[in-house]
């Protein structure tokens, strides 16, 4: 039926669905995973930058220990290691732990970097102006600690996209559990592949350029909330106010 | 709200309780002694000028006031209240106590995510609860004040030295302090800016606010000040009015210290 060994014949109008659903659990686990991962992520990094001896070890051990194995290695333990003694997750519980402990090892030293780069003088100035520790964390160290933190999380949200490819060894069902699927049942490997690497590439690409965006209307300054928003409008308007009463003091 | 809220200095004198009073102060960094038994005392209204050599110990004294050091031992107090005796913090809330004493520092420490209106927002909004559109409007008259009104929506690096500074004076401000410390405010400043600094001090000292200012700017500290403070190796060398002390000093090292300054300026 298809003599001419062309490159695209796969029918990919039949697989749409299974392509589809691929892509939304691709995606979910992307959520899932980088949800968690930005919390033990942040919680690890305070812990890592308190004056407790007792709480900071932990904490190094857990970014070192799991910064320095692979990925594919926690996913195989969650999911079949565990499994052998009684602990039974299904594909996404273990997909999604693994990735959070993973990630959340990165997101941690990224984090960590990100809150000791803020100048030590802010946080004296927060004090002396009579603000608490608590206030001085959310109002003052903490954005710009984000500030610093968003290249490098941006990052590693496209990574972790990407690395949800790995979880076709538990069969999660994503995209690429989909795509070896569609190539064992075509026999058309190159073809497969290279259409899935198009399908991430096509979420991952606009993914870090929305990113890059962001950093950069952040990194200007722009309002992240709306609160701050209309804080920003009101200041102008009073401003534009001020000035009109002014120019008009100034004619007879 | 305007520019220093004590009225005038025959006002506030009367109150005669001083505003900072401090007895046997010591000091001392990793076994280093910086301040040696130091007495201080500033009244209301007045203006005191801290000068002397580098790492002399006048910042030092001066961070002990409002605890952002904390002493070895000696004791505190402000406007009659013990915030500091024997060897520990007596002040059982030091967030208000803060609020009370506005600081102004070397490198001006601005938020620098935020504008300059929001910088002198923010403790008005945080610490001292004020609800946002009167902080806005304190923030903006205040800024006015320091001559920034068209700087109200910068951010702090789009804004020269002189500028934080003065967004940084309108912030300490804002909580309507008793008393203004300043930390070498123009020391990180060119001429210039220096100059516009330095007016919106005078502005402040005739409103009547008391300051206590740490400085390098021998002349300027001579013009302002009611009382002048030479420190040396931890220790108070010399004290009294400007006449006496930079006209007029009686102590060796004073003599040494004025001599250096001014063949090198």
């Amino acid at each position: 039926m298809n003599p001419a060994p062309g490159l695209f014949q796969v029918p990919w109008q039949e697989y749409v669905p299974a392509l589809a659903d691929g892509l939304l659990r691709s995606l979910g686990y992307t959520a899932a995973g980088f949800a968690g991962a930005v919390v033990i992520g942040l919680g690890v990094a305070l812990l890592r930058i308190s004056s407790r001896r007792l709480l900071r070890i932990p904490a190094a051990i857990y970014t070192e220990l799991f910064k320095n194995i692979p990925l594919l290695a926690i996913i195989f333990i969650t999911y079949f290691g565990l499994a052998s003694i009684g602990i039974r997750l299904d594909a996404f519980q273990a997909g999604t732990l693994s990735l959070v402990i993973f990630y959340g090892a990165y997101l941690s030293e990224i984090f960590r970097a990100a809150l000791l780069g803020v100048h030590a003088g802010q946080r004296e100035a927060g004090q002396a102006l009579g603000l608490g520790p608590t206030v001085t964390f959310t109002g003052i160290i903490f954005p710009q600690a984000l500030r610093l933190a968003l290249p490098g999380t941006g990052t590693m949200l496209v990574d972790l996209l990407k690395s949800t490819s790995l979880l076709v060894v538990i069969s999660a069902a994503e995209l690429m559990s989909q795509a070896q699927l569609i190539a064992s049942e075509t026999f058309r490997a190159l073809e497969v592949y290279i259409v899935i690497s198009a399908i991430y590439f096509v979420v991952c690409y606009p993914l870090s350029q929305v990113v890059l965006r962001l950093e950069r209307r952040v990194q200007a300054g722009a309002p992240l909330s709306l609160r701050r928003y209309r804080r920003l409008a009101q200041a102008r308007a009073l401003l534009a106010a001020a000035e009109t009463a002014s120019y008009s003091e100034v004619k007879p | 709200m305007t520019i220093g809220r004590a009225e005038t200095k025959g006002q506030t004198v009367n109150n005669a309780r001083p505003v900072v009073e401090i007895k046997s102060l010591v000091k001392s960094f990793a076994g280093r002694i910086v301040l040696d038994t130091v007495d201080f005392q500033v009244e209301p209204g007045n203006i005191v000028s801290i000068i002397g050599r580098s790492g002399g110990g006048k910042t030092t004294l001066m961070r002990c006031i409002n605890l952002l050091e904390q002493p070895d031992s000696g004791t505190i107090t402000l406007q009659g209240e013990p915030v500091f005796a024997g060897r520990k913090t007596v002040c059982k809330d030091l967030a208000k106590l803060r609020q009370r004493v506005g600081m102004v520092f070397q490198r001006f420490y601005l938020f620098p995510h935020l504008t300059a209106v929001e910088n002198v927002m923010l403790a008005q909004m945080k610490g001292l609860k004020i609800p946002e559109t009167k902080a806005l409007h304190t923030a903006l008259e205040l800024l006015a004040e320091v001559g920034l009104s068209h700087r109200a929506l910068a951010f702090p690096e789009q804004m020269s030295g002189g500028e934080q500074q003065r967004v940084a004076i309108a912030r300490a401000l804002a909580l309507g302090p008793s008393l203004l410390l300043f930390d070498e405010p123009t020391s990180a400043l060119d001429p210039e800016s220096t100059r516009d600094v330095l007016a919106v001090m005078r502005r402040l000292a005739r409103s009547g606010m008391t300051m206590v200012i740490v400085t390098h700017e021998v002349p300027f500290a001579r013009e302002i000040s009611d009382q002048i403070v030479f420190i040396d190796g931890g220790h108070i060398i010399e004290q009294g009015p400007p006449s006496e002390v930079i006209d007029n000093p009686s102590e060796e090292r004073t003599k040494a210290f004025l001599r250096s300054y001014n063949s090198n300026s």
